[in-house]
């Protein structure tokens, strides 16, 4: 692509973004909504195979009608309560709407069924924008609207999140369908707290974010997107095989390491607010995504996987510098002795 | 027939949004969009909106329906569908204007016919007062505070647009 168109969309993307966190009339959200869609297409379009094509097709569809419910649901919010700001959704119709196409928007069950067929098709990198920065704006909504939010329908769509991206994770060979059923597990745990503590909501994307970018920075190093051609990384870079083992456990939130902060947070919240069969529930199903996460693990750090020959002696060439990976693989893993920190937040 | 010009005028709009939405061929489509883009203005002048039904006919249809017409003109194969020519198009065209004359049949006459199903009333989403205090003409002074207070707006809203033109230009270019 054309470098400064690509720059230009790029930038939209992120003023797509900014607008939906920074403004405070319903409608200026949307706009945000409608321009951030509307620039990542070309992004998850990048390389011209009829695969992106179906994938960026299928999340526009998706991602429009999210827009049109929402849209509905600010209209009716207007109808009730004759304003346009952001505070609270005053009517019960029009906080479900809006809650089901924030959730059509993050990939939470049961709208969960584009998120690895998008990611499947499109380019690592661009999956790596999908996963991560197009979390943002939704999450950031439904944090506004958390004091109206109905909680039935959030924890029922929370935590069936968990169970479907744990379990529908546990077939896949390919990586980024992993990566997309690790995404919607863990947008499940988000949004369990959301109504009880917001601000673990934030920590936990927080979190997320950079584990899920490590991971696919890792990813893009060793150039593989399948199991197989991950198992090959103790020849190429055998530090990266050791940091991908490091980093996988940190996902799937095996304490000391920074991916037990959220998962620690949000279970002590949910027993504060008196539910103690939820977040039993979460945690024996987040056990599902551990389970592929170890597989991951094995196959590539801790054992030798089954390979052709000549697979076993590769050609050295010239390898991938990504300055912004070893920062990352500090921060997700090594950040736990700070959660006394947390104190500060409200 | 001018106490119920907009009830006309919001049947016949009715009845060829179910014209285009039968689909047949776009270039038919756009012509049933030329009928009730003219019908939705009459309807939005009729409640004091003139200067918006004037921006419908010169945007809506003397801009974007034309560069449509020509790209479709451009675009269609040589025997487009009709309305009549596939049996699932002139099927859910009669149904949509059924349903439609079974709607009007109901507003004019739900007194005197047994009626199975009522709606409960059209509620909030009746307009009985445009509301305006009849000295100027609240639609021109929106327009007039879109490009005041609403600089915003119509920055967001043009960078939209243009990404949107450099998007698709971008998708459609291929390799």
């Amino acid at each position: 692509m054309n470098p400064l168109i690509f720059t230009t969309i790029l930038m939209t993307v992120l003023l797509g973004t900014m607008i939906v966190m920074m403004s405070s009339h319903w409608l200026m959200i949307w706009i945000g909504f409608e321009m951030n869609l509307l620039a990542i297409i070309p992004i998850l379009m990048k390389k011209y195979n009829p695969r992106t094509m179906e994938a960026s097709t299928k999340y526009f569809l998706t991602q429009a009608t999210a827009s049109m419910l929402l849209m509905m649901a600010i209209i009716i919010n207007l109808m009730h309560s004759g304003q346009w700001t952001i505070t609270k959704v005053f009517n019960p119709t029009a906080s479900i709407i809006m809650t089901s196409a924030l959730a059509m928007k993050l990939g939470l069950t049961p709208f969960h069924f584009w998120v690895p067929e998008v990611t499947q098709g499109i380019s690592l990198t661009s999956g790596l924008i999908l996963l991560t920065w197009q979390k943002l704006a939704p999450m950031s909504i439904l944090y506004q609207i958390s004091p109206s939010i109905n909680l039935n329908i959030l924890l029922t769509m929370a935590v069936l999140s968990i169970l479907v991206g744990g379990w529908g994770g546990l077939n896949q060979t390919q990586l980024r369908k992993i990566m997309a059923y690790s995404s919607i597990a863990h947008m499940g745990w988000m949004t369990a707290v959301l109504v009880y503590n917001p601000t673990l909501t934030m920590l936990n994307m927080l979190i997320y974010i950079m584990m899920t970018l490590t991971m696919f920075m890792l990813f893009i190093h060793s150039s593989s997107t399948t199991t197989l051609s991950l198992s090959h990384t103790w020849n190429k870079t055998p530090l990266i095989t050791t940091l991908i083992l490091i980093t996988l456990l940190s996902m799937g939130g095996l304490p000391p390491l920074s991916g037990f902060m959220p998962k620690w947070m949000i279970i002590q919240e949910l027993t504060k607010n008196s539910s103690i069969i939820l977040p039993t529930l979460m945690a024996i199903m987040a056990l599902l995504n551990l389970y592929f996460y170890m597989r991951l693990t094995y196959s590539t750090s801790l054992t030798m996987f089954p390979s052709t020959n000549n697979m076993k002696m590769k050609w050295q060439f010239e390898t991938k510098r990504i300055t912004l990976l070893p920062p990352l693989i500090v921060m997700s893993s090594l950040l736990l002795p700070l959660t006394p920190m947390l104190s500060i937040l409200d | 027939m001018m106490t119920y010009i907009v009830f006309i005028l919001s049947v016949i709009f009715v009845v060829s949004f179910v014209g285009f939405s039968s689909k047949p061929s776009p270039i038919y489509g756009g012509l049933v969009l030329i009928v009730s883009g003219g019908v939705g203005c009459g309807i939005i002048m009729n409640f004091g909106g003139s200067f918006l039904g004037l921006m419908v006919f010169l945007i809506y249809l003397g801009g974007m329906l034309v560069v449509f017409g020509y790209t479709t003109a451009m675009a269609t194969e040589q025997y487009p569908e009709v309305w009549v020519s596939n049996t699932t198009v002139m099927g859910v065209f009669l149904l949509g204007l059924l349903m439609e004359v079974m709607l009007v049949l109901y507003v004019l006459k739900s007194e005197e016919v047994g009626v199975v199903f009522e709606f409960s009333g059209v509620g909030d989403w009746a307009i009985y007062d445009t509301g305006d205090s009849g000295v100027f003409s609240e639609e021109i002074m929106g327009v007039a505070a879109l490009y005041s207070y609403g600089a915003w707006v119509v920055i967001v809203t043009g960078w939209s647009l243009l990404v949107g033109v450099l998007v698709i230009l971008e998708v459609t270019r291929g390799d």
